[in-house]
């Protein structure tokens, strides 16, 4: 057993390969010993075995057609012959063998030894490629020949023939399946229920004392669900619907302006340092200054009800959106922009093609960041100003004592929040095909 | 020597384009005030074709020469011509990056938002002196010769590092670049992985010759690929041996077993490890 690891490991084309491969190829390795001028196997017969030298000398003579520029050659030690077989569609001998000495050798099955490669199939790869080399360089066989070596690359490419096939949708029931899978969905239940469970407790069973002007569950979802609301609010009423559709045309004008004005800005102020000098600090002043600061002035600037509240929305979600940006064009990779100026591309190719998508990822992490802030700050604005929205909605019904509207609002703004975020990541995967199906087949 | 030189010369074939010649470059890095000599009066003489190892220990400077080939840094003094003409002297101290010398870097810079193809596609693409669809003919056949078909669609991030950097290496030669620039681009890799990219590499070079200025501390690399191996002292970095290795071309791996390997890798050794030793003591680190 280990004469044969290493005599497997003196034979060129196993040379690295890993100690438990060579282990198992010197399982089916079988010790044949032969006389002096012994014949081994003739030409044109049955090849299944390859075998290695590991004492003495053998003959080795290429017959007629294997198209050969040297027919004799002598194998010694660690020397492999009989390669025809693992030849593919090759299953008789090309070459007739004897002993010229009293000869060891070791066989090895072919279709066992492939078999056995094919399980590493990197590792399987390389001796392949070394089995065809050695055939073509060595015996100076030519290449069509060499080439009926089989190769593995169907594993080496397996990863990508699978990334060439994720389509959105494939990937969709991919990510569910593992999703369901996995514990989160049932630990995301089990949050759900537990809080419900303490409200509906707290509130309805309890009924603890600083919980006794606070809906309960029954109560809001009642109302929430019922055609005749009592206080005159349900998935059924159009206004419930208006306040709603209000607070998203603020958010989406609050949120695409942020975003237009924003990307931009970054992607300046990441690329151009003289541009950064004279921006940044400012920006950096009037950044941790908290939207509600804003408010009496955005009232005092903007006329009537809804621009003060769009302006306060944009403010905070196009400070996220900026800074991201530029902290994305700083994090790209010297190497990327340098290699894009050797391939001969201009400073302007080289944004486009390099700064632009190279800071997409944090791009999208600004964004979903400015979706947020972008929420926080619209009910901000809403409860000081304006009119309908979601955030007007809580803070009249608070001063209306119409408390369960207030957890519907709540709950609404949670529910719309979600969507709205998880739109900007579809967007961004939609938009980083690369990113996701690297992700998907995981980093290598 | 000189007999080794038209061998190998003869091994490099006809290539009359690539001639990198170094003279007597300087570069002093001269941050926070403390000069720190990076190069030293180097001088080396690159024939068209040849593949020339720039060995040294890790933070000797290497890299500092290849930036100023390339053109992403300046040099304190000194010049460097290719083919005769200025990249960069006393009157322009930084080369302009272009695309007749192009760098292999040292963790692969494969656009991983482009797919393969577009990356390999880019060179042209950007120089727009072809249609779209002969450059992406003309990728799509060069693929195909370097064994890369199938993966013209995918993302470089779904391919294994060996093909990632066989994709980079067309990529550049898409350019008919005269230099490729290495920068110890197997570094990363694996023994195994190593030795199936530089029997690869070897086989690109013999189908599209032109000259290689590579990087590396690998000893065997460098023995196994060049035709000739520039040992450089630590820093600052300049030639302190210079290795012929007379193994005819083409080569292939049973090469690193052959009895002239053994004593040019002993011929090499000593020097190397005596700079090695001396980049440890005066604590470089690595980079």
């Amino acid at each position: 057993m280990d004469q044969f690891v290493d005599l497997l490991k003196s034979a060129m084309p196993f040379r690295m390969v890993p100690d438990n491969l060579i282990r198992d190829i010197a399982e089916i390795c079988t010790q044949h010993s032969f006389a002096a001028r012994e014949n081994i196997y003739n030409l044109g017969d049955i090849a299944d075995d390859v075998y290695i030298v590991s004492s003495g000398s053998v003959q080795h003579i290429l017959g007629a057609d294997s198209g050969t520029s040297q027919h004799e050659k002598i194998m010694r030690r660690g020397d492999m012959f009989g390669w025809a077989a693992v030849l593919e569609g090759q299953n008789t001998r090309l070459a007739a063998t004897s002993s010229k000495e009293p000869t060891q050798v070791i066989r090895i099955n072919g279709k066992e030894l492939t078999r056995l490669l094919e399980t590493d199939p990197a590792v399987g790869d390389v001796v392949m490629t070394r089995f065809a080399t050695m055939i073509n360089k060595e015996f100076s066989v030519p290449r069509s020949i060499a080439d009926l070596v089989p190769g593995f690359k169907q594993a080496l490419t397996a990863k990508s023939l699978q990334g060439s096939e994720v389509t959105t949708m494939a990937l969709t029931v991919y990510r569910i399946s593992t999703w369901l899978k996995s514990p989160r969905p049932y630990l995301m239940i089990i949050g759900f229920a537990f809080v419900l469970g303490f409200w509906y407790l707290s509130v309805e069973i309890w009924k603890l004392p600083r919980f006794v002007d606070m809906p309960g569950p029954t109560e809001v979802f009642t109302e929430w669900f019922s055609k005749d609301p009592y206080y005159g609010l349900s998935v059924y009423t159009p206004e419930y619907y208006k306040h709603i559709g209000i607070s998203l045309r603020r958010i989406a004008f609050a949120f695409f302006l942020a975003t237009g004005l924003g990307v931009p800005l970054g992607l300046f102020l990441g690329w151009s340092k003289s541009f950064r000098e004279f921006i940044f600090p400012l920006f950096e002043v009037l950044r941790p200054i908290p939207v509600l600061a804003w408010v009496p002035l955005a009232i005092i600037i903007f006329s009537g009800s809804e621009t003060p509240v769009v302006f306060l929305t944009f403010l905070a979600s196009f400070f996220a959106t900026t800074l991201n940006t530029m902290l994305g064009v700083e994090s790209i990779d010297e190497s990327y922009s340098r290699a894009a100026y050797c391939l001969g591309a201009s400073r302007w190719q080289t944004f486009i093609h390099v700064v632009v998508p190279g800071a997409m990822p944090y791009i999208f992490t600004g964004l979903q960041i400015s979706i947020g802030v972008a929420w926080f700050s619209l009910v901000a604005g809403e409860m000081v100003s304006g009119q309908f929205g979601l955030g007007y909605l809580i803070n009249t019904s608070y001063m209306m004592i119409e408390y369960p509207k207030i957890i519907i609002g709540m709950i609404t703004l949670g529910i719309i929040g979600y969507s709205t975020s998880a739109m900007v990541r579809m967007m961004g995967d939609y938009l980083m095909q690369w990113r996701v199906r690297e992700l998907a087949l995981g980093d290598n | 020597m000189s007999a080794v030189l038209n061998e190998n010369a003869d091994a490099a074939g006809d290539v009359t384009k690539g001639a990198i010649s170094i003279n007597d470059v300087v570069k002093i890095y001269d941050p926070d005030g403390a000069a720190v000599m990076a190069v030293d009066h180097c001088s080396i003489d690159i024939p068209a074709g040849e593949i020339c190892m720039i060995v040294g220990p890790s933070g000797c400077g290497k890299t500092t020469l290849l930036n100023a080939i390339a053109g992403f840094h300046d040099i304190t003094s000194g010049s460097i011509h290719l083919d005769g003409e200025l990249l960069c002297g006393p009157e322009k101290p930084q080369a302009e990056p272009g695309s007749d010398r192009i760098v292999v870097f040292q963790n692969g810079a494969l656009f991983p938002w482009k797919t393969n193809l577009e990356n390999i596609a880019f060179g042209p693409m950007m120089a727009g002196k072809l249609s779209k669809q002969e450059i992406y003919d003309k990728a799509r056949s060069m693929m195909a010769d370097a064994g890369l078909s199938g993966t013209e669609n995918n993302y470089p991030g779904e391919v294994s590092s060996g093909l990632r950097r066989r994709v980079e290496i067309v990529r550049a030669l898409m350019n008919d670049p005269k230099v490729l620039l290495f920068d110890e681009p197997y570094r990363a890799l694996d023994s195994l992985t190593k030795s199936v990219m530089h029997e690869a590499l070897l086989e690109i070079y013999y189908r599209n010759k032109v000259t290689i200025f590579f990087i590396t501390h690998d000893l065997e690399e460098a023995i196994f690929l060049g035709h000739r191996l520039i040992i450089m002292s630590s820093r600052p970095c300049k030639p302190k041996k210079i290795v012929e290795v007379d193994i005819p071309h083409p080569r292939d791996y049973s090469v690193l077993t052959s009895p002239r390997f053994r004593e040019i890798m002993i011929e090499a050794k000593d020097v190397v490890h005596e700079e090695a030793q001396k980049a440890f003591d005066a604590g470089e680190k690595e980079g």
